[in-house]
């Protein structure tokens, strides 16, 4: 329903309307609200917390310019039993300890400014164990779907993921130009630029109430869906799916958190809502603070998709390889210093004589086409699983 | 040009003429390259004269005139200028043409006054149509009441084209300025001193008509004038020019159908809703609705009245067009000041639409065709007694959406809809008349073949008149109103849902008018709506679907108003009207219904138990009284000043948690903690018309509070929320504003100008809510608007062709806009301002376009009209919206604009 009332504004745009870029004149806030991020694990796993302010929306990304809150964090239980939070840094503490789930706790914050903020009290909620994930291929392109099973602690389920996948530059070659030996060679492992990973970062947050279906099954929830042609398809790609039950409150926070991302500025769009959560300033209970503190366990599945189980997937090009060709002149050994030295062009494809066994000559290419680092790394992630 | 500037002096010629005598016969048309046989013979067939000449002589004449009311010998004067030929008019009404001297006749002086004699003793009931301008009717009886001065004159004033009564037809006489508008039944009743008389008659922004008159007693005059949307130029004193001085209301805004036709048009489509945003006062959040503001109040705050149905949603296609087919409809009111007392129910305006009915003549129609959509209706007798009118008007935008697949990733892609009008009216008998009307309006949409989009309108009514005497006319109506709308998803069938939302009213009025007495009107009657709503229903759809069955608990209530008011002429200089209304209102069993710690917010926390209701058992009842008092008093013949206080009860709720009526937006009925909307509005208003009649002008200050207002909660769910009491906030609300209107209704350029400086707050009450809205302060509402401009202009090349431009601007809508981000869940995100805390950017646009009439010959199969022109003429892109969204993790803020270009539309009209 929401994706078509986007479409609804993706039509008018096309009918006779624009979408353009827009810069308001906002006056410089300097508003700086306490970001709280958390989703502790009950268990023992080490989990994080992340605490930051929120920044002037015109601020540069310079990482070194951003300030984080300092100070002591523990969670308390209604007992009176604290467990202390270890800093890691960069406003980041490090959770782990087995609780029993049954307790209420509430989180304690005393930033070295000199506030200090309590959460409400939370009661950790175990999430049900991922029953199935899967893809399937339309039409359309590709869908990865998730099933589950809710109980009755958990309802409300929030859904994020982590996407990489493995791609080839537009040209790949075995071969690198080393600049000390001023000599084409075999590229190393280490070295090599045909084939890389690449993670995505999304701002997707699905969220779904499992007493809506029968039995509380949430049956091939969708997840992601990737278009026909889409890059990520083309070698292997890889989704962690990670499932996290919510508390009502928790359940209203991340859905503000999804529409205020999601479904601003189409025609029938709700208006924005403020963010609030479930911490407060101890000294000004009115002052703002954003962000949702929840207890209990995550449950993760990663899944896996080969390009040879969803062919034939046409490949579109990306706008990096916009242009991409490997040059019909061949260049010779001893150009290889004046045409590949600058690093703009790279030995892209070799050319033999009968009976060589090394090229007598390379048709270069620039490197934005054979160079795969330039958008990722050609370290294996961990969890590669090939 | 030269064609122009001679239509002009024809004009200017025929107008002073006019004021000289008006008892000779005139010319109205357009006479192009015709032969001097074919001009004889079209004049001879309009007016009593006959033509002798011989043919050699005017063999080489052409003849190429526009006339407007012209006396005949002008227009001789003029066809015969350096021809060498000469005329003459003898008492038979010879016209004869020679050449070189002219025929000597005898041509007594006082020729047309004496054929005026001839006609005083002509029944005053005959009706010789276009020539009873230039009788004199002798009226009553010499010697009926011989002591009294005054005598009183009453009648109907019916159309000359239909026959049909004219509602709301001014009947004037200049010299006291003693005016009189008819009522719905054509009649009206003008008491005046005794003796000779120019009366003068004349339908809203359309003809004007005149009958001279001696008054010797108590006496009835019918009249029958033209109602036709082609205005030929005279000197006028508007309708409108008086009513704007005289009427007692105040805060009233009547927009004639012709009017509205020459508004620039989005796509081509004639809309009756665009006409009322040319309104001061009036005001829309964005380009994609009709849903339309008031005075700073919200959309579901104007009861929008077709005739006696409720209108739920008043547009087709989101908004894009008015489910009004201008075909069907005889006029507009928009009343926003002072709400008559025989409406209520809504807080800020009254809307009435007002049905048109068949022609009594024979049978005719009309239609257009343009780019996206396309309309016919017909009309006409059944039998003598009874007339019929039915109308349609269907799209077939779906080629746009074809042409656009191929561009775009649109597959099976439709929006269609479509409108039926059908109105009958049967008179039993002069005293007792049945009017039937029906509509039916459906949208479909869908943009992928897996989401269809639907809404549904049926409105039934029919209405008993019955005057029970010459005083008391009494209107009996029952009706229903029904609406609903409906989502079918099968983006994958085991999610399969099929959603839907409808309401239902049936209603049931009696409204009595009584004129017993010169200086009273009173109006009285009782109201009553029993109201149904199924407020949500979510099913699984197909067999495979897993998706369980939602369904929020039917909602019923009823809700009686009597009221009484009385309109009170105390002298010449001041009238009063005052009037109040009783609202009883009541929410029915069977219902549940969740039961709060008292005194607490209504959180799902502080939920104590839920109390049943059984079948008919009242839940809660409200009730509480309106107010409606105003007053006029006029300063001198050009000014006066009005005043007003108005109170208003509402029990019915919208719940849209987005700025403009959406087509998902469901109502609501007033139940324990959604309480009935109250307010009240005062105005003050000062009306004065300058160079002579010419120019009106007004202007309106106004003051209003609100309370029980809804405002929601962040977060806040809507769609099947079975506690929505808990995402909702009791808010309070006040607006505030200064209208000014100059309006020019004569000559060649005619338009308005209108400027609104207005504010519309909101703030959430200080009951016991969940959350309070930037503190409890108060905030701009989503319509605060505070300047905003409108100049309509239209100019009149020449009878034929009419051209129009429309400029509009207003400051910016509230906008709640993303101060600052942050970083949560692998993404930035943003941390919105306070609500409403910033604006978008100013809206401003301009449109153009132009009629284009074909020939006025009377005798043709159809009278077709062109209309085309630009809508959005300098293509600016005035944003609708503004939001950010995170694009690989980077947030990007863009400005949507729906009309970001120019767009020209055409249509071809016809009328047969």
């Amino acid at each position: 329903m929401k994706r078509n009332i986007h479409i609804i504004l993706v039509l008018l745009l096309l009918m006779a309307g624009c979408r353009e870029p827009y810069d308001p004149e906002i006056e410089p806030t300097d508003i700086k609200v306490l970001v709280v991020e958390g989703y502790l694990d009950t268990e023992g796993l080490p989990s994080l917390l992340k605490l930051s302010y929120t920044r002037n929306i015109h601020s540069d990304e310079d990482s070194n310019q951003i300030s984080f809150p300092s100070g002591e964090v523990f969670l308390e239980s209604e007992e009176g039993e604290q467990f202390p939070l270890g800093s890691l840094g960069e406003g980041t503490f490090e959770f782990a300890y087995d609780i029993p789930e049954e307790g209420n706790y509430r989180l304690k914050i005393f930033t070295t400014d000199g506030n200090s903020y309590s959460s409400e009290w939370i009661k950790p909620i175990l999430t049900p164990e991922i029953i199935d994930v899967g893809f399937e291929k339309y039409e359309e392109g590709v869908e990865v779907y998730l099933t589950t099973k809710g109980d009755e602690n958990a309802d409300n389920f929030l859904w994020t993921f982590e996407e990489t996948y493995a791609f080839r530059s537009k040209i790949p070659t075995a071969y690198r130009y080393d600049p000390d030996l001023k000599t084409v060679v075999l590229a190393t492992n280490d070295l090599r630029t045909d084939l890389c990973y690449r993670e995505l970062s999304n701002a997707d947050l699905i969220l779904e109430i499992s007493s809506r279906f029968e039995d509380q099954f949430v049956f091939r929830q969708t997840i992601n869906k990737i278009p026909t042609g889409d890059e990520r398809l083309t070698v292997r790609y890889s989704i962690l799916i990670s499932q996290k039950a919510l508390d009502k409150g928790a359940s209203d926070f991340w859905e503000i958190m999804r529409k205020n991302t999601d479904d601003l500025g189409s025609i029938f769009s709700p208006l924005p809502s403020n963010i609030g959560g479930n911490i407060k300033n101890d000294q000004n209970p009115n002052a703002p603070v954003v962000g949702y503190l929840s207890l209990g366990t995550v449950k993760q599945r990663r899944l896996f998709i080969g390009f040879q189980e969803i062919l034939p997937w046409p490949r579109i090009d990306v706008p990096e390889y916009f242009g991409c060709i490997a040059e019909q002149d061949t260049i010779l050994v001893e150009e290889y210093e004046s045409a590949f030295m600058s690093g703009g062009y790279t030995p892209a494809i070799p050319i033999f004589c009968e009976n060589c066994y090394d090229p007598i000559g390379f048709r270069k290419a620039e490197r934005r086409c054979t160079d795969c680092t330039l958008r990722g790394t050609n370290v294996k992630p961990d969890f590669w699983d090939e | 040009m030269k064609k122009i500037y001679f239509t002009l002096l024809i004009l200017f010629i025929s107008w002073n003429v006019q004021s000289q005598t008006n008892q000779t016969v005139r010319l109205t048309g357009m006479y192009l390259g015709m032969s001097f046989d074919a001009f004889v013979e079209k004049v001879q067939a309009e007016t009593p004269y006959t033509f002798y000449y011989k043919k050699v002589d005017v063999a080489d004449i052409q003849i190429n005139l526009q006339v407007s009311d012209t006396e005949v010998r002008l227009v001789l004067d003029e066809v015969f200028l350096n021809t060498g030929l000469t005329y003459s008019i003898d008492r038979s009404n010879r016209i004869w043409v020679t050449k070189g001297s002219r025929l000597l006749i005898d041509f007594p002086s006082e020729y047309f006054n004496i054929q005026a004699r001839q006609d005083l003793l002509a029944n005053a009931g005959d009706s010789l149509g276009e020539f009873d301008k230039n009788k004199l009717f002798v009226i009553g009886k010499a010697t009926d009441n011989p002591e009294s001065s005054t005598a009183t004159l009453s009648g109907v004033v019916t159309s000359i084209e239909s026959g049909n009564p004219m509602n709301g037809a001014i009947v004037l006489e200049k010299i006291d300025f003693t005016q009189v508008a008819t009522d719905r039944n054509g009649k009206y009743r003008l008491t005046l001193p005794k003796g000779r008389h120019t009366i003068w008659v004349q339908n809203i922004g359309g003809f004007q008509e005149q009958r001279q008159i001696d008054l010797k007693g108590d006496g009835v005059l019918n009249m029958s004038i033209e109602e036709t949307i082609l205005s030929l130029d005279e000197v006028i004193v508007s309708s409108g020019a008086l009513s704007n001085i005289n009427k007692l209301d105040m805060g009233v805004q009547s927009i004639s159908i012709a009017d509205v036709k020459r508004l620039p048009a989005v796509m081509g489509e004639v809309d009756v809703l665009r006409g009322v945003l040319t309104l001061p006062g009036v005001n829309t959040v964005g380009e994609a609705t009709t849903g339309f503001n008031v005075r700073g109040g919200a959309a579901d705050q104007n009861l929008i009245l077709y005739g006696n149905s409720t209108i739920f949603n008043p547009t087709h296609a989101f908004g894009f067009f008015s489910a009004f087919n201008a075909d069907v409809v005889s006029g507009v009111e928009l009343y926003k000041g002072s709400i008559p007392v025989n409406y209520g129910g809504r807080l800020s305006s009254v809307l009435q639409v007002d049905p048109k009915y068949g022609r009594k003549d024979k049978i005719g129609g009309s239609g257009g065709i343009g780019i996206m959509t396309s309309r016919l209706s017909l009309e006409g007798p059944i039998d003598e007694k009874t007339t019929f009118i039915l109308g349609g008007r269907t799209t077939y935008s779906d080629w746009a959406l074809k042409f656009l697949e191929d561009e775009a990733d649109f597959n099976d892609s439709k929006i269609s809809f479509y409108d039926i009008n059908a109105n009958i009216q049967h008179e039993i008998n002069d005293k007792n008349f049945i009017e039937f009307t029906g509509y039916i309006s459906k949208d479909d949409f869908r943009f992928d073949p897996d989401t269809t989009y639907f809404y549904q309108n049926l409105n039934l009514s029919l209405g008993w008149r019955h005057f029970f005497n010459d005083h008391l006319e009494g209107r009996f109506t029952i009706g229903t109103d029904q609406y609903n709308f409906g989502i079918i998803g099968q983006d994958n069938p085991l999610n399969s849902f099929d959603y839907s939302f409808d309401i239902n009213q049936l209603y049931m009025r009696a409204d009595f008018e009584s004129r017993r007495n010169e200086s009273h009107i009173l109006k009285y009657g009782i109201h009553a709506i029993q109201y149904s709503i199924n407020p949500g229903i979510n099913q699984p759809y197909g067999e495979e679907s897993i998706v369980l069955l939602d369904e929020l608990e039917e909602e019923n209530a009823r809700e009686i108003s009597v009221y009484f008011g009385d309109e009170f002429t105390v002298n010449e200089k001041l009238s009063v009207s005052y009037g109040g209304r009783y609202m009883f209102y009541q929410l029915l069993g069977p219902l549940s219904i969740n039961e709060y710690v008292e005194d607490a917010p209504i959180t799902e926390s502080n939920v104590i138990g839920e109390k049943t209701y059984e079948r008919g058992k009242s839940v809660k009842t409200y009730h509480g009284p309106e107010f409606r008092i105003s007053a006029r008093y006029i300063l001198d013949n050009r000014s006066s000043i009005k005043l007003g206080f108005n109170t208003m009860r509402q029990n019915i709720h919208l719940l849209s948690n987005s700025s403009a009526i959406s087509p998902t937006d469901s109502w609501k009925l007033s139940d324990p903690y959604i309480k009935p909307q109250t307010g009240g509005q005062a105005s003050v208003g000062y009306y004065r018309n300058l160079l002579n009649n010419k120019l009106e002008f007004s202007t309106e200050v106004y003051y209003r509070y609100m309370n029980n207002l809804l405002d929601y909660r962040s977060g806040a769910k809507i769609v099947l929320n079975h506690s929505v009491e808990q995402d909702v906030l009791n808010s309070k609300g006040k607006a505030y504003g200064v209208e000014f209107l100059l309006k020019k209704n004569t000559g060649v350029l005619k338009g308005t100008l209108a400027y609104t400086y207005a504010r519309s707050l909101l703030k959430t009450s200080d009951e016991p809510n969940v959350e309070k809205i930037n503190n409890g302060e108060f905030y701009s509402s989503n319509f605060d608007q505070p300047h905003h401009l409108v100049l309509v202009a239209n100019y009149e090349l020449s009878k034929r062709i009419n051209t129009s431009l429309n400029l509009n601007y207003s400051t910016g809508r509230p906008i709640t806009l993303p101060i600052s981000k942050f970083d949560y869940a692998g993404s930035e995100r943003v941390y919105f301002s306070e609500r409403n805390a910033y604006r978008i950017p100013d809206y401003f646009r301009m449109d153009f376009s132009v009629n284009l009439e074909g020939n006025h010959k009377v005798k043709k199969l159809a009278h077709a009209s062109w209309s085309f022109g630009v809508y959005n003429l300098l293509g600016r892109s005035n944003p609708y919206s503004v939001y950010y969204v995170p694009e690989g993790g980077k947030l990007r803020g863009y400005q949507l604009s729906i009309f970001a270009k120019p767009i020209p539309f055409i249509t071809y009209n016809f009328r047969f």
